[in-house]
């Protein structure tokens, strides 16, 4: 099957029931969020486009902004780490860990830590490591990996998750009903919140003004790893950071109604320091681990306004193959459009291996008319093709161009084999011993070939004045 | 080591831009929402908006006493500044009511009240603080959140709320209910945190 | 996109499009009746091909880059381009604006601030917002909003044109922002999820019974006959621009 798009094969295979969980997932998803924003703004490209701009300033000083978010952080008592490689990341992690004895952690929801494994390695290094998100916790009882940003279990159905709780003894007997299996987790999560000895964080946001990093979450999960907790780790990209507190408010209102079509996720925390003397309970000691992993060079790359990214998942929700294919299919923890563009420029040297990530839209721009800072994704997708083209990828299925090159910049080759063409009307084109042509023809039917009439009719025109 | 490799990485990436964006010049009210800014007095804006997301607005202790005693939560955790105003209430009306949140007893509290630091009238949402809130988990961890607070620490919009942060390190607002929609996009309420915010005007 | 800045000729230039040049020469045609009809002078360059884009989303730049010059080339000068397509329109303003980034060239420079899209010509170009038009019987018609006309001034003035005809019913059908699935190359390459795109988006077209399917681009149109043809559920299709030519007497 070497001629055939991996994402397109996974598309193939993926079974009913999981393709209609994703189905129905995210275009509620898209419903919930053009019926928000419509409602809210009068003119909510107008916002998208701000955001946007906010971020490209942000990054195009990003040394400068950067440096200001660790003065104002550490001047609040908490402590700034610098990690340039997932496996820095990791060490460092590990070593803030060790530092203060930490072997049971609770864990809220971060795609930077899951970009750099973080649980599988803590987990090896004898730490217990335990998602708090629902479904993230799901996720970790599988063994499975999340297939959307803000949705983790996109595709699995509530037997799915029934019969999970049920082998991994989180509750007695089988029950499917959402309530249910809420509570049990609720139950289950508690008292490891209580028996940790750390909560590690991701970060939404950082000001480079006060150093404040914004965590949102709607289970309230984030809170409960830093609420019994003394030590917190937030694990932050460097692309995290606005100028100001006063860009928060532009961010927040587009991030929820984005993500899940509310106008503020219902935990949103301001966090630049370890907890107040008066509260007994709360980090006294906070670090902040700023990770690089390969931005540098997207940032360098022409593919840099991916960076803007804020991680709602929008792209994800609207995009027709997303839908189909499923997060999984784009075997990289970005998955949709932003994964196409992200996961293979994060790829860095191993790129060849997801460089048909990119090939894998129909470049219908849906993804850029969502995007909350207004991501050209079909562009940047563009250019990724491009690249693997320069670069020699092999493109499996692809149809060769050289030919169309020469037929399009030869009019008279082209004019003739127009009216030729015709003869396409009486072949059996269908059995023509091309792969493609034969996938496409076997749901599909071509109109009739009309090649040079619209050249004769004017021709005629012309001699009749 | 990786500081001095990013920052050198970044520097040389930006000085090499061809064109480096301005910060926009922005008014923040562009992102005011007007439909939910409708009406006149704050306190009512933020109730209609904070039932939207399934909280509840009361303003008397009498209508808090009755709603714990109706419910089964019979046993909660009172901020002990607001024993005397609130919390003997409810000791009157037969509730048990502690001012220490004892942590090894996590699972006695069914409810806890707070004192909240504000709310925002635009999105319906309790702003509680490490300064103002008298333990973190009181206002977690039971089923019921109650945040008191006075009608002239409302604030209109988001921006005027990000705008009075002042100085305290942990800020967290609170618009509803904990809640879930990853089993199936069906939400429930109560996942981690309360399943019932309450805004108790003093 | 800005489009107030593009000039406004009297005499265009008509991009008939490959499309239109292989099956849909009625397409063409009817770009011509309509745009004479509305007092323009249309002038067809003998040897023009393809806009290029078949190689430019294949990621085959160094072929479209020729390609595209050979097409700026044969529509070179100062009249307006017309398209009857809005993808190949998006090709000239957009996507040759990428591939050109870093290698500048004024002849593509000059084509992109000169291509309109057909409908966008008639509606923002010359200030026509309502068609004198009118249909013999009752139609209803699905419009579907082709992708390469996001941000564009085309569906806005199709959706105007349209529902100005006398004994028109647009109707309005779910998810319509979603894609038809054929995006060129990629319905070869990814013919299972794109016939997957096509039939979802043939479900929620057909639900409401038109009697005509139209759109802005031919290629969408082609794609979803396509299928709804192998499917047993073929649906009349035709351009916006020959329902135009249509309900005028002519």
């Amino acid at each position: 099957m070497s001629n055939v798009q991996p994402i397109d094969l996974y598309a193939r295979q993926i079974s009913d029931e999981k393709q209609a969980s994703v189905i129905d997932g995210s275009s509620a998803g898209t419903e919930k969020r053009y019926a928000v924003l419509g409602k809210d703004y009068k003119d909510p490209d107008a916002l998208r486009k701000l955001a946007g701009s906010i971020k490209d300033h942000t990054l195009h000083h990003l040394d400068h902004y950067l440096e200001k978010a660790e003065a104002a952080l550490v001047k609040n008592g908490a402590h700034v780490h610098f990690a340039d490689t997932d496996d820095d990341a990791r060490n460092t992690i590990l070593e803030i860990l060790r530092s203060h004895g930490v072997t049971r952690l609770t864990k809220s929801k971060s795609m930077a830590a899951e970009e750099i494994h973080l649980n599988p390695f803590l987990i090896k290094n004898g730490i217990e490591c335990l998602e708090s998100d629902l479904g993230e916790f799901i996720i970790q009882l599988d063994n499975d990996e999340p297939s959307h940003i803000v949705k983790p279990i996109i595709h699995l159905n509530r037997r799915d998750i029934a019969k999970t709780f049920l082998r991994e003894g989180v509750s007695e007997t089988y029950n499917d009903d959402p309530r249910t299996i809420t509570t049990q987790a609720r139950v289950h999560l508690r008292k490891k919140y209580f028996e940790a000895e750390a909560g590690i964080t991701g970060a939404n946001f950082v000001s480079a003004e006060s150093g404040r990093l914004v965590l949102v979450t709607n289970e309230g999960n984030a809170r409960f790893g830093m609420a019994p907790t003394p030590v917190h780790i937030a694990l932050v990209g460097i692309e995290k950071i606005v100028p100001t507190d006063r860009d928060f408010g532009v961010f927040l209102n587009l991030l929820g109604r984005s993500a899940t079509g509310q106008q503020l996720t219902v935990y949103t925390q301001f966090i630049n320091g370890p907890k107040s003397a008066n509260q007994p309970d709360g980090p006294e000691h906070m670090h902040v681990v700023f990770m690089n992993n390969g931005r540098t060079d997207v940032l360098e790359s022409n593919c840099r306004e991916i960076l803007r990214c804020i991680r709602c998942g929008a792209c994800q929700n609207v995009c027709p193959v997303y839908r189909q294919a499923s997060g999984h299919a784009y075997r990289s923890n970005y998955a949709g459009p932003v994964g196409a563009v992200l996961s293979p420029l994060l790829f860095g040297d191993r790129f060849p291996e997801l460089a048909d990530l990119p090939k894998a839209s129909s470049l219908c721009g849906a993804c850029n008319e969502v995007c909350p800072v207004d991501i050209p994704i079909p562009d940047l997708l563009l250019r990724l093709r491009d690249k693997a083209k320069r670069e020699k990828v092999h493109s499996p299925g692809a149809i060769p161009m050289t030919p169309f090159g020469t037929l399009a910049t030869s009019p008279s080759l082209w004019r003739t084999a127009m009216t030729m063409s015709k003869a396409m009307n009486h072949l059996p084109i269908e059995v023509a011993p091309v792969k493609p042509l034969q996938d496409w023809l076997g749901q599909r039917t071509l109109p009739d070939w009309h090649g040079g009439d619209f050249r004769k009719w004017l021709k005629g025109r012309k001699e009749k004045s | 080591m990786s500081r001095d490799s990013i920052f050198s990485k970044l520097r040389s990436t930006t000085s090499a831009l061809k064109k480096r964006a301005p910060y926009p010049d922005y008014d923040i009210s562009v992102v005011h929402s007007a439909p939910r800014l409708e009406g006149g007095d704050l306190w009512d804006i933020f109730a209609r908006n904070f039932k939207a997301v399934s909280g509840r607005t009361m303003t008397s202790v009498e209508e808090l006493a009755a709603f714990l005693t109706a419910d089964v939560s019979k046993h909660g955790y009172c901020d002990p500044a607001l024993f005397e105003s609130i919390g003997s209430k409810l000791v009157a009306a037969g509730l048990t009511v502690e001012t220490e949140f004892d942590r090894s007893r996590y699972d006695d509290y069914q409810f806890g009240i707070t004192r909240g630091t504000g709310a925002i009238a635009e999105s319906g949402t309790l702003i509680i603080d490490d300064f103002r809130t008298s333990h973190r988990l009181a206002a977690l961890s039971p089923w019921i959140h109650v945040a008191c607070i006075q009608h002239s620490e409302v604030v209109r919009t988001i921006p005027d709320a990000i705008a009075s942060f002042g100085d305290c390190p942990n800020i967290i607002w609170v618009t509803g209910p904990s809640k879930t929609a990853d089993v199936e996009g069906i939400l429930i309420e109560g996942v981690h945190g309360p399943g019932e915010q309450i805004a108790l005007l003093i | 996109m800005s489009t107030t800045a593009r000039p406004v000729t009297k005499r265009v230039l008509l991009m008939g499009t490959c499309l239109c040049d292989a099956f849909y020469d009625d397409v063409a045609k009817a770009t011509v009746q309509v745009l004479e009809h509305l007092g323009v002078t249309v002038e067809f360059p003998e040897n023009q091909t393809c806009c290029g884009q078949p190689a430019f989303n294949s990621g085959d730049w160094a072929t479209s880059r020729k390609v595209a010059k050979h097409c700026a080339s044969v529509f070179s000068g100062d009249q307006s381009v017309v398209v009857p397509s809005g993808s190949c329109a998006a090709m000239n303003f957009h996507g040759n604006l990428l591939q050109f980034e870093e290698h500048p060239d004024a002849s593509i420079d000059s084509l992109a601030k000169r291509t309109w899209e057909v409908l966008d010509f008639i509606v923002n170009g010359l200030g026509i917002t309502a068609w004198p038009g009118e249909f013999k019987e009752p139609t209803k018609i699905a419009f579907h909003r082709s992708c390469h006309s996001r941000g564009t001034g085309t569906g806005e003035a199709a959706m105007a044109l349209l529902s100005s005809i006398k004994n028109s019913e647009v109707l309005a059908f779910g998810q319509a922002e979603q894609c038809c699935g054929f995006g060129g190359t990629f319905s070869v390459t990814f013919p299972h999820i794109s016939g997957r795109m096509g039939s979802l988006k043939l479900d929620h077209v057909l639900e409401h019974k038109p009697d005509v399917l139209t759109s802005g681009d031919m290629s969408c149109l082609m794609h979803l006959d396509g299928l709804a043809r192998v499917q047993g559920r073929a649906v009349p299709y035709k351009h916006v621009i020959q329902l135009l030519r249509d309900s005028l007497p002519i």
